[in-house]
């Protein structure tokens, strides 16, 4: 029944939700002693950071664990000036309004265009198909440097929670364009904002309504304007040149309903899947956010380019959803509807529990996902009080709790790279390796985004992808990547033999066994020493 | 998992026979020397993830009301005369259904009848969440969440044999598609993997994998050879089945069990993985005969281990991109570019294998659900419900369409929007489970509170 129920709660989180008035069962006699100093520090640090680099540990255990998440809760505060310099110099189009960026990465035929000869037209075109690669290329980069390097890597284990939970395809249409201002004004600003002002900012962004064809999402046309398109269809088919008329152009421009959009709004953005709202509400608020789309005539972000309402295209009559009854006519009604979903109880729940799932563990309980819950909903919505409440509950911290995530191929990687200190010059190498443990940053085709449990991750076959970066970091073959003579220099001159256990500990939080240490023993440098730790299912785990 | 299986991963890797052990004499129980009595039939599986659009697929060009309600989408019927440039009418295969213009290269095969459509197909499930109905499709258990393995593992499971051959599952991709997922250990590789990482850390997983075996293991079997003999003496299922309601063994997530995935992950990388690549570098696809992309390789892969005489069971592939929202396009255009795709990797791989392997192969494409019967607004469609399958495959019956149909009056649609479903999918994978492999899934209890269809059978597998 146990198995029964934790099944459940892992599933359902509004089951969950039931179910957390109960307390939890006494620990029994033999429960496993709590966490030492040690492992608390390591697990703050593989859970709230993507892994402890050189020295990381120490310092961390000095400060105390708790004090360095509080100061990880305020982000800003924290000294990342050589990262933020680095990125800003190295990657413009982060900072870019989205006019800028169309100007710069997609820009208009210059003017005179036709005049100029062939080989100029084809440099012309050359130049802006670059700058289009580019773009895209600065935000999957991007992603990487700041998840290794970052000084903030609470933020960075948080924004890749959010970039999963309000995912989008880099390589939908204009989305390659978009994206990075996405990540920038959606995720990143708000990640330790406001729950609101996060979906908010995803639902009235190109990119997201691009992505789930909102864009597109029109008042459903009435019966005479099906029939003008009609005999015009039939009008050209006879004559393809017949003139259409200002109606039937004005007509045949219009679209109509798009439910895409709504329905993940709901399934995965805030309620959980068929939770509280039934196909008519997805309709409905479907009806609610016609006209929500993107151009360039207002400035929502300070900027020409951005999110607009078009008043011509939204379904003004009475809509209902969630038993909500809506008879605006501008986008204020979408904002009062998106407002209400992210106060919903039901929001409060699924969000706290996938959010448990991602700190704690696979199956997080119910008392902790309710925890979460409450002090979201206390809090109307802080995010820093989310995160507070589920990293501060003693679940973090619960031994069953301890090492018993398996790392995503992003975290996996990540975490070996900054165990190893490495210096990535260009990480489109490892944004291949990524691709081929079938992470491909930016480019989850579902709107799901990557999932973060073990099960999602682990099959067999993917074992030798983090075998052969192991090895092969060491050894300088992912391509854009060294390790630095630095990590091994308090290794070199002596025999393996004795550095072998200050290698792992720096590594791994605990000895590795003795078929591991067999293993180890084969190696006949520090650097192989390092490779062959990082391939163990110790370095797997977090 | 079979236990013995473990036991004799130990003894190869950790020193009883040799840390060399490739492949060791277990596989070439199954190798090309007596590999035509053994081999068994091949499902290859190809999901369409993202509700595949029915009505663009199989075209009910006599219905009128096709027509009414995709005024921009429909497929134009076989002779149309109103034609606009460009346009292609569908391909006519019986009096009321017509193939995709996109999907030509799989009308020789339905000549042959080799392929046979399955119409209004799907859950009795009514979500129209991607995620929960590819779930419930997968796990073969629509709306039953505490079932978290897929179909084709459960499969593999109950049939699993003390011999089963490394590959007799894979996945040519870098993650396991859900049905193949669960405790039946299954290779996911997109390809060869690297032969010096497997070296290195073959020893570690395998041996730490031959510790837990031993720990779980029937103290009776520790010491004993398994030999060609006695795998043929003693075919029995390995596993139990488990008691009626009983729930699914998923032990709670800690590091002592996560550490047991990880070894047991581990070693089969290496076991099947070097097994793969000896395959695949002697069998040499040919991957220039499929189209460019990642599904000819997969189709080309499948077909290599197919070809060197590989007892491959079941062979799993996704093919993503099917949510068609918006302008999904007509005879060409978005829906019909992956049409074509599909189309042509699957005529090319009934042409790479041959008729006579054809005879024990069976492809069978699947989708969460349909879509709307009626266009939307942005010349799209949304989720719907009933969708259809294709099954192509020697043994079949091919060459006319199954399922029950009742056209798309709005009365006829399920809540006046979608397609019906009339065939349970879960009939549909019982029926091909029997046809191949004679898998008694009512004794096996294998599909959770699926004891009675209401359908009679299919009768997709031709008699005899």
């Amino acid at each position: 029944m146990r198995i029964i129920m934790s099944l459940l709660v892992l599933l359902s989180p509004p089951l969950g939700g039931l179910l957390a008035g109960n307390e939890p069962p006494p620990a029994p006699a033999d429960a496993p002693p709590p966490l030492s100093a040690h492992q608390r520090t390591w697990h703050a640090l593989n859970r709230l950071a993507f892994g402890p680099g050189p020295g990381d540990v120490l310092t961390v255990q000095a400060m105390g664990w708790r004090d360095w998440f509080e100061r990880q809760l305020d982000p800003s505060a924290l000294d990342d000036s050589t990262l933020v310099e680095l990125i800003a110099e190295r990657f413009p189009s982060l900072r870019m309004d989205l006019r800028t960026t169309w100007e710069v990465y997609w820009p208009d035929l210059p003017k005179g265009f036709d005049e100029l000869d062939q080989p100029q037209k084809d440099a012309f075109f050359e130049y802006r198909n670059r700058q289009y690669e580019i773009v895209q290329q600065e935000l999957l980069d991007s992603v990487i440097l700041r998840a290794v390097y970052s000084k903030r890597q609470f933020q960075e284990v948080i924004v890749d929670f959010w970039r999963n939970h309000f995912n989008i395809d880099q390589t939908k249409g204009l989305c390659r364009l978009m994206a990075n201002h996405y990540e920038e004004n959606v995720i990143r600003k708000h990640a330790f904002g406001r729950f609101e002002d996060m979906l908010l900012a995803s639902a009235q962004h190109p990119a997201m309504s691009i992505y789930l064809d909102n864009e597109v999402s029109q008042k459903p046309l009435s019966k005479d304007e099906r029939e003008v398109l009609e005999q015009i269809r039939r009008k050209r088919l006879k004559d393809p040149n017949a003139q259409m008329g200002m109606v039937a152009t004005r007509i045949s421009r219009h679209s109509g309903l798009n439910e895409n959009y709504a329905r993940e709004l709901m399934e995965l953005h805030t309620l959980g899947v068929d939770n509280f709202y039934s196909q008519g509400d997805v309709r409905e608020l479907a009806r609610v956010l016609t006209g929500w789309t993107h151009g360039w005539e207002t400035v929502p972000y300070g900027s020409p380019y951005g999110f607009v309402f078009r008043h011509d295209h939204h379904d003004p009559r009475t809509k209902v959803v969630l038993g909500e009854i809506y008879r605006g006519k501008t986008e204020e009604e979408g904002v009062v509807a998106i407002r209400r979903l992210a106060h919903h109880r039901g929001t409060a729940e699924f969000i706290s529990w996938k959010l448990s799932r991602y700190l704690v563990n696979d199956e997080p309980g119910a008392a902790l996902v309710e925890k979460g819950a409450r002090a979201f909903r206390e809090s109307r919505g802080s995010l820093r009080e989310l995160y507070r409440a589920i990293v501060l509950a003693p679940e973090f911290f619960e031994p069953s709790a301890y090492l018993s995530k398996f790392k995503s191929p992003l975290e996996f990687v990540v975490s070996a790279l900054r165990a190893t200190d490495a210096h990535v010059t260009d990480p489109r190498g490892v944004l291949f390796r990524l691709a081929r443990m079938g992470q491909p940053i930016y480019r989850c085709e579902a709107p799901t985004g990557y999932f973060d449990q073990t099960e999602a991750w682990l099959d067999p076959g993917v074992f030798v992808h983090r075998w052969d970066f192991a090895l092969s970091l060491v050894n300088g073959q992912v391509a854009g990547v060294q390790v630095p003579a630095t990590l091994l220099e308090p290794w070199r001159d002596r025999k393996l033999s004795e550095v072998r256990t200050e290698v792992v500990n720096s590594l791994v939080p605990a000895p590795l066994g003795e078929r591991a240490d067999a293993l180890l023993a084969k190696a006949q440098t520090a650097g192989q020493l390092v490779g062959l730790v990082l391939g163990t299912p110790a370095f797997q785990k977090q | 998992m079979a236990t013995t299986r473990r036991a004799f991963l130990k003894r190869t890797a950790c020193g009883v026979i040799g840390a060399t052990a490739l492949p060791g004499p277990f596989v070439w129980a199954h190798s090309k020397t007596d590999a035509e009595p053994t081999r068994r039939p091949t499902l290859v599986i190809v999901y369409l993830r993202g509700g595949a659009d029915p009505l663009n697929m199989l075209v009910p060009y006599r219905d009128r009301d096709y027509y009414a309600i995709r005024p921009t989408i429909a497929i134009a019927a076989p002779g149309a005369k109103d034609l606009e440039e460009g346009q292609r009418p569908c391909i006519p295969i019986t009096r009321d259904f017509g193939l995709h213009p996109a999907m030509e290269s799989l009308k020789p095969l339905w000549d042959r009848r080799l392929l046979a459509p399955i119409l209004n197909v799907g859950s009795t499930h009514p979500t129209r969440s991607h995620f929960d109905a590819q779930d419930f499709m997968e796990w073969a258990a629509p709306g039953i969440k505490s079932i978290q393995e897929g179909w084709l593992n459960r499969y593999l499971q109950r049939t699993a044999t003390r011999n089963d051959h490394f590959l007799r599952a894979f996945s040519p991709q870098p993650l396991l598609p859900r049905a193949l997922r669960g405790e039946y250990s299954v290779l996911a590789a997109p390809g060869p993997g690297s032969d010096l990482a497997l070296d290195a850390f073959a020893d570690l997983y395998e041996c730490e994998h031959g510790e837990h075996a031993r720990e779980v293991e029937d103290p009776k079997e520790e010491g004993a050879q398994v030999t060609k003999d006695d795998a043929e003496k003693d075919p029995t299922p390995l596993k139990k089945k488990p008691k009626k309601g009983e729930a699914p063994a998923s032990p709670p997530v800690t590091e002592e069990n996560l550490d047991r995935r990880l070894i047991d992950a581990g070693a089969n990388t290496v076991q099947k993985l070097r097994h793969l690549n000896d395959i695949l570098r002697g069998a040499k696809p040919d991957r220039s005969k499929y189209p460019q992309g990642v599904l000819g390789q997969q189709f080309a892969d499948i077909a290599a281990v197919i070809k060197a005489e590989q007892p491959v069971e079941i062979a799993a592939v996704d093919f993503g991109g099917w949510d068609h929202h918006s302008y999904q396009g007509g005879s060409s255009g978005q829906q019909a570019n992956m049409l074509r795709l599909l189309s042509d990797c699957v005529a090319r791989f009934v042409d790479d294998l041959g008729t006579t392997r054809m005879e024990s192969v069976m492809i069978l494409t699947m989708t969460e659900f349909g879509r709307t019967a009626a266009e939307n607004g942005t010349r799209g469609s949304d989720h719907g419900h009933g969708g259809c399958m294709l099954a192509v495959g020697g043994r079949l019956a091919g060459g006319q369409v199954y399922g029950k149909w009742t056209g798309l009056h709005p009365s006829r649609l399920y809540v006046n929007r979608d397609l019906p479903v009339y065939t349970d999918f879960r009939d549909v994978f019982a029926e091909t489970l029997a046809g191949l492999y004679q898998f008694d899934w009512r004794a096996a209890d294998f599909f959770p509170g699926f004891t009675n269809p209401a359908n009679k059978p299919l009768g997709l597998f031709a008699a005899g």
